[in-house]
């Protein structure tokens, strides 16, 4: 039998490895749209630093030398992105679309052509780090301070983006260009500039979580792996009204949800496997559910998706 | 010629070329792959045209994405985005199931209508939440749509694992086929009156929005609220009427693609991308439902072209989405000459 304790650490310490990819796409996104460019085509971009970062690992043997890979494929998709929306003023939202369809296919592609020649891929991980001390706290320890490392970098990026925001002047260039493209101008501040940058560093973030994705979990790859994860990031950050905490706790809510039918039915097993579907949206379903609540109150910024042309 | 049919024809070379350039590009990556392009060129082009079989793919193909793309077309003009086709259509796919597994008893004539109704209605329930969401909360329908399109997934995929798996499937996920007097009945070469059938929808809504006060209104309430609350237009009203359009002929679209064509269901029709494929048609369209009819024909002949060139030069047949995803930045490129700089300006006479 399994006791209701082990169940929740396992749910909870679930939860810490999932959130971060969520918490990863989901930070870059705020600063970008909070800069006023929505980018859909994240989950596109993801797939791509996903599959990087596994061809590099396999064939390097070096984990962190495939986050860098992910990453300069990230800060390549971003640019053009941010060349083509923020530049030129493309329609955000189907541009998104386009970078998501580009990228689903040729992920797969890449993937078929390498597998083709190295039909057995090793993957090398990154090992969990007990953090001195904290690690050894009961029922807290093993859930949050025995991950991968990453996990922490992506605690960290929460805070971190919280205090730019909200603490130093860069961070109200970003806020000021989302709120009022005009005035920001008037002020001296160059819109398009802090909008691609912005978009950059929303691209950055999600290629570490694509990245994640390999490492934390997968270690492997296949057609649309990331399966929707990046779309959920996007919705996240709205219920967040674009906080960088609210959005942590949100991505934690969600992942507790998704943690809790995972262990339900890896427990459970067979007798539910038929309605193994059914479980599997609940975590969406919630997620929409939820809007009423906290999104009522969401406000975005005022020129999100409203391209800026100096006069 | 007038002014009117130059911009047009110039709005449609453009697009034109938009999509060979994608194409074009496309090719590098089929090279890439290990393909050889010159045969991919004359997979795509010319395969679907040299056999009734690709003729007949064309046509499914056009039926499917025409009936999406008028739904998503009329809710761009009221300036909603309908990302959810795709989820929109597998419930309509699922529904026409559901009635035949549970609403067998009736006659037949009713019952084919029954399947077309709940497979509407279903479509109509899955854009529900995101309209009302949007009208009542002002939440963005663009990610809420994305997001039942994977609920849609589990759906659909739950569905034919239970509920409406085939009494002869030997356990395996997939449905029964219809008997014969359940489906359109076939004109030629499997086409079937499917095909007229959607037409008359394209030409009602052709009437609905490009030529009565309703089209002009979604425009108005597409362009600023505020100016349509000056205009007394009751922009919730216009927002939730062509949402529940948008999502049910999406719906509608799943019982057409199984009724006039494949009869049964399957896990891979779940995989398609229909549902974007049709937004790409209502982009090139240019959101006019007549401008719609042609986009969705020539995207659906691209698309089935780009699909047998995948299998015929033995590459993964996801390249499709690449160049899918090319295709349409291409259409964006082209929207932005055209609108944006002076070689549009002169070429159009604004």
């Amino acid at each position: 039998m399994v006791s209701v304790e082990n169940a929740v650490v396992d749910v909870l310490s679930l939860t810490f490895r999932f959130a971060p990819l969520y918490i990863f796409a989901g930070m870059g996104e705020i600063i970008s749209e909070k800069a006023g460019v929505v980018n859909l085509g994240i989950e596109g971009l993801m797939l791509m630093a996903a599959l990087t970062t596994f061809v590099i690992d396999v064939i390097s043997g070096s984990p962190y030398l495939a986050i860098f890979g992910a990453l300069a494929v990230a800060i390549l998709f971003a640019s053009v992105f941010g060349l083509l929306t923020v530049r030129l003023g493309f329609d955000q939202v189907v541009t998104g679309l386009a970078f998501y369809l580009f990228g689903l296919g040729f992920s797969y592609v890449l993937f078929i052509k390498f597998s083709s020649t190295n039909p057995v891929a090793l993957f090398t991980n990154i090992q969990p780090v007990n953090v001195p001390l904290l690690s050894r706290i009961p029922f807290l320890g093993p859930i949050i301070f025995s991950q991968n490392p990453l996990v922490y970098i992506s605690l960290i990026l929460v805070l971190a983006v919280y205090l730019f925001l909200n603490r130093t002047s860069y961070g109200m260039r970003v806020k000021a260009v989302g709120e009022n493209p005009v005035a920001a101008d008037n002020m001296g501040i160059n819109v398009n500039r802090v909008r691609f940058l912005a978009v950059l560093f929303g691209g950055i973030t999600a290629g570490l979580a694509g990245a994640y994705f390999e490492i934390g979990f997968l270690q492997n790859f296949q057609f649309d792996v990331i399966a929707g994860r990046g779309f959920v990031s996007l919705a996240l950050i709205y219920f967040a009204n674009w906080g960088p905490i609210r959005a942590l706790f949100g991505a934690l809510i969600y992942n507790v949800v998704d943690a809790a039918q995972t262990e339900f039915l890896f427990v459970a097993g067979p007798a539910f496997q038929t309605s193994s579907q059914l479980f599997a949206m609940l975590p969406y379903l919630f997620l929409v559910a939820l809007i009423p609540v906290f999104g009522r109150k969401a406000r975005p910024p005022k020129y999100l998706m409203v391209p800026y042309k100096k006069r | 010629m007038n002014s009117r049919g130059r911009k047009a024809f110039i709005i449609i070379l453009f697009n034109f070329i938009a999509v060979i350039l994608g194409i074009v590009s496309g090719l590098i990556i089929i090279y890439f792959a290990g393909g050889s392009p010159i045969r991919a060129i004359e997979a795509i082009f010319f395969d679907p045209l040299s056999s009734s079989s690709g003729i007949q793919q064309i046509v499914i193909r056009f039926i499917a994405l025409y009936t999406m793309a008028l739904g998503i077309g009329l809710a761009l003009k009221a300036g909603l985005w309908n990302i959810g086709a795709q989820g929109q259509f597998t419930v309509g796919m699922v529904m026409v199931f559901v009635a035949y597994v549970y609403l067998r008893y009736l006659h037949p004539v009713g019952l084919f209508f029954v399947m077309i109704l709940l497979a509407t209605v279903g479509g109509m329930v899955w854009i529900l939440a995101p309209a009302i969401l949007r009208i009542k909360f002002g939440a963005n329908e663009i990610v809420i749509t994305l997001l039942l399109n994977v609920v849609a997934l589990y759906f659909g995929t739950y569905m034919i694992n239970g509920p409406i798996r085939g009494s002869q499937s030997f356990g395996y996920p997939i449905t029964d086929t219809l008997p014969q007097y359940l489906t359109f009945p076939e004109i030629t070469q499997g086409i079937t009156y499917a095909l007229p059938f959607t037409l008359a929808i394209g030409v009602l809504l052709y009437l609905l929005v490009e030529r009565t006060p309703f089209g002009m209104h979604a425009r108005v309430v597409g362009e600023s609220l505020e100016t349509s609350l000056y205009a007394g237009i009751n922009y919730s009203r216009i927002m939730l009427i062509t949402m529940l359009a948008a999502g049910g002929l999406a719906g509608l679209a799943g019982a057409t693609y199984i009724m006039g064509y494949l009869k049964h269901l399957d896990a891979g029709q779940f995989g398609t991308s229909f549902g974007l494929l049709a937004i790409i048609a209502a982009m090139l369209g240019r959101k006019n439902m007549l401008g719609i009819a042609f986009s969705s024909l020539f995207v659906g002949y691209i698309t089935i072209g780009t699909e047998e060139m995948a299998v015929s030069v033995n590459v993964p047949t996801s390249v499709v989405f690449a160049m899918e995803g090319i295709m349409l930045a291409g259409v964006l490129l082209s929207t932005f000459i055209l609108e944006r700089t002076k070689i549009g300006t002169v070429l159009l006479g604004e």
